[in-house]
């Protein structure tokens, strides 16, 4: 396929330009736009938006913000530091059976499992990465894989929690400020996943700018030469993966709270690649692609749910011509350049 | 007597049954600029790899500054103090200038993850200093215009630039050079010879692979000959220039036809 010339389309670019001549009150009244918006989606009824076969309040809490939650944790991992992790769904199992088994077995309700479900996540980052860490490129990526698969056989093999039937009647989370939390109803759960979303992207924004994100910057281009410039590199990747771990958990506690019961056959594979397809579809390493490629990848299934089965292959047509136009997703990394030209 | 900053004492290394360094003592004195040259594969750039603790010496030890950092992770060797560039530049091609400087600056610090992500005082003040230092780096280097620029943005003779201000924003003891000069015009190696003595003049020893003979022999105030791993020889630049052995090693010597 020939190259194509993408720099007509640069949105990025302009938006970049758009964005460095505004004044803080017009960025603070932009993000406030943006989020009262992201807010309303479920009372936006537009048909062209909605997806005519499934429940759009359903879609915009799973996949959509849900995608993108674990799309945002994944970045850290394979975006910002580089390291290829293809077993990310463990960590979601973990975090929707830490909240499954609690919730039915001790008397603390959702919010204070939560802790706990991203705890227990963050606990099995260290526990993998401490060994496999030292290994590097398609060696770690396929002990990541045989993380994912042995988190899920384990709970397939395990009667205690329910073998390969799983959890059933997991209870939702308790009313917040006089929001309810109803099986009937996605949309409080929508908008609890999106506050969570939120302080995550605060939260990996403000590591990006500081030391932590140029560690894994400098360990993402080169490895060996972070490690001679000082930088304690298993540390680093230690803590981009507990992290990563920590976002999946709690988007697998928030994901069990919701659908009331889960299964071992809910964490598949299938689910790692698809978060994986996001981060790169989007554009790796920037946190607003990865998002923008969860919701475009979570929601094209949906909007061609009228082809029945035919859909994914059209899903998958798409994304080949995609990755052609556009190799370095649709937002990609590439920070912008302010160059300042030497006063002689 | 002048003091030794880095001593690296008898070090053997072989890959296999090659032996890359064979017994190999060198030194680099406070204050100076110690050159080590030799043909291709005399076992120069090895050197830095075992004082950067990047290979583990078969036998033998490096010191530091008194203290032996034989065995040490590299990252906990540059922060005691070494800093090294690249033969081939090796950059953080996806940052900018100001950051690459900024993430080997970072090192320095004590500041860790939970501080920077609720933006404790400690790490504000990290941070701030990491950035003086980094554009403080660039002014000295000549870089500052470059700072918000990628670094696989740079021109070539700015990309070997920046790997020297990011090695000294370690504060090292040593600055470890390999090959600066390669690829570089006469103009740029006599500027970059001036830089080297300034950044001398500044209080940084350094230890200096270089190919180009007029520029080591100009600048380097003690010069270390490797040949087949071994050190051949040691001296004053002048007497390296004349030492028969030295110039046996670089061209070769016509085999005895008896």
């Amino acid at each position: 396929m020939s190259k194509i010339d993408t720099s007509k389309f640069n949105l990025r670019d302009r938006f970049g330009d758009w964005w460095d001549g505004t004044n803080a009150a017009q960025r603070a009244m932009f993000r406030v736009v943006m989020i009262v918006t992201v807010y309303a989606l479920p009372f936006i009824n537009n048909p062209i938006i909605d997806t005519p076969d499934t429940s759009f309040n359903s879609v915009l809490f799973y996949p959509l913000v849900m995608f993108s939650l674990m799309a945002v944790g994944l970045n850290v991992v394979v975006g910002k530091s580089g390291i290829l992790d293809l077993g990310y769904v463990a960590f979601f199992a973990i975090g929707a059976y830490t909240h499954a088994i609690m919730s039915l077995h001790t008397p603390l309700n959702f919010w204070e499992i939560i802790p706990f479900a991203m705890g227990f996540a963050m606990l099995a980052g260290v526990i993998l990465g401490l060994p496999a860490l030292r290994l590097r490129g398609d060696y770690l990526a396929i002990i990541t894989l045989g993380f994912g698969e042995i988190v899920r056989i384990v709970a397939i093999n395990t009667d205690a929690i329910g073998g390969a039937m799983g959890i059933t009647d997991i209870p939702g989370p308790t009313s917040f400020f006089g929001v309810e939390f109803t099986v009937m109803d996605p949309r409080p759960y929508y908008w609890l996943t999106l506050t969570l979303m939120l302080l995550v992207i605060w939260g990996v924004i403000r590591l990006s700018h500081r030391k932590p994100g140029r560690a894994w910057e400098a360990i993402r281009e080169d490895e060996d030469v972070a490690e001679f410039m000082g930088v304690a590199t298993l540390k680093y990747k230690l803590w981009a993966f507990i992290i990563g771990g920590a976002v999946g958990g709690l988007a697998g506690a928030v994901y069990a709270s919701q659908i009331r019961s889960i299964q071992p056959e809910l964490f598949t594979l299938n689910l790692s690649i698809m978060i994986l397809a996001c981060v790169v579809f989007g554009g790796m390493g920037n946190i607003w692609g990865v998002i923008v490629g969860a919701v475009l990848l979570g929601y094209i299934p949906e909007k061609l749910r009228f082809l029945s089965d035919y859909r994914i292959i059209f899903f998958g047509l798409l994304m080949v011509v995609m990755m052609n136009i556009r190799p370095n997703g649709l937002i990609p990394r590439k920070k912008r350049e302010h160059v300042r030209e030497k006063q002689i | 007597m002048t003091r030794k900053l880095l001593e690296i004492k008898d070090i053997n290394v072989k890959f296999g049954g090659v032996t890359a360094l064979n017994n190999v003592n060198l030194h680099v004195n406070e204050g100076e600029i110690a050159a080590l040259i030799g043909p291709n594969g005399a076992g120069k750039t090895t050197v830095f790899n075992i004082v950067t603790g990047y290979y583990t010496p078969t036998s033998g030890e490096v010191v530091l500054d008194g203290e032996s950092i034989s065995g040490l992770r590299p990252y906990k060797i540059a922060r005691k103090g070494l800093g090294r560039t690249f033969q081939n530049i090796r950059l953080f091609g996806d940052m900018t200038a100001a950051e690459n400087v900024a993430t080997a600056a970072d090192s320095l610090n004590k500041s860790g993850l939970v501080g920077a992500l609720f933006g404790v005082p400690r790490s504000r003040r990290d941070e701030k200093e990491s950035m003086e230092k980094a554009h403080e780096l660039l002014r000295f280097i000549g870089l500052d215009h470059r700072a918000g620029q990628m670094a696989k943005n740079l021109p070539y003779g700015d990309q070997r630039r920046l790997e020297i201000a990011r090695a000294l924003a370690l504060n090292p003891k040593v600055l470890l050079l390999d090959e600066p000069a390669a690829g570089f015009n006469p103009q740029e190696k006599v500027e970059l010879g001036e830089l080297i003595r300034k950044i001398r003049d500044r209080g940084f020893a350094v230890l200096l692979i270089e190919h180009d003979m007029s520029l080591v022999m100009k600048i380097s105030d003690r010069v270390s000959v490797l040949d087949f791993g071994q050190k051949i020889a040691e001296g004053k630049p002048e007497e390296i220039q004349n030492s028969q052995r030295v110039i046996d090693a670089y061209l070769g010597v016509a085999e005895d036809a008896s």
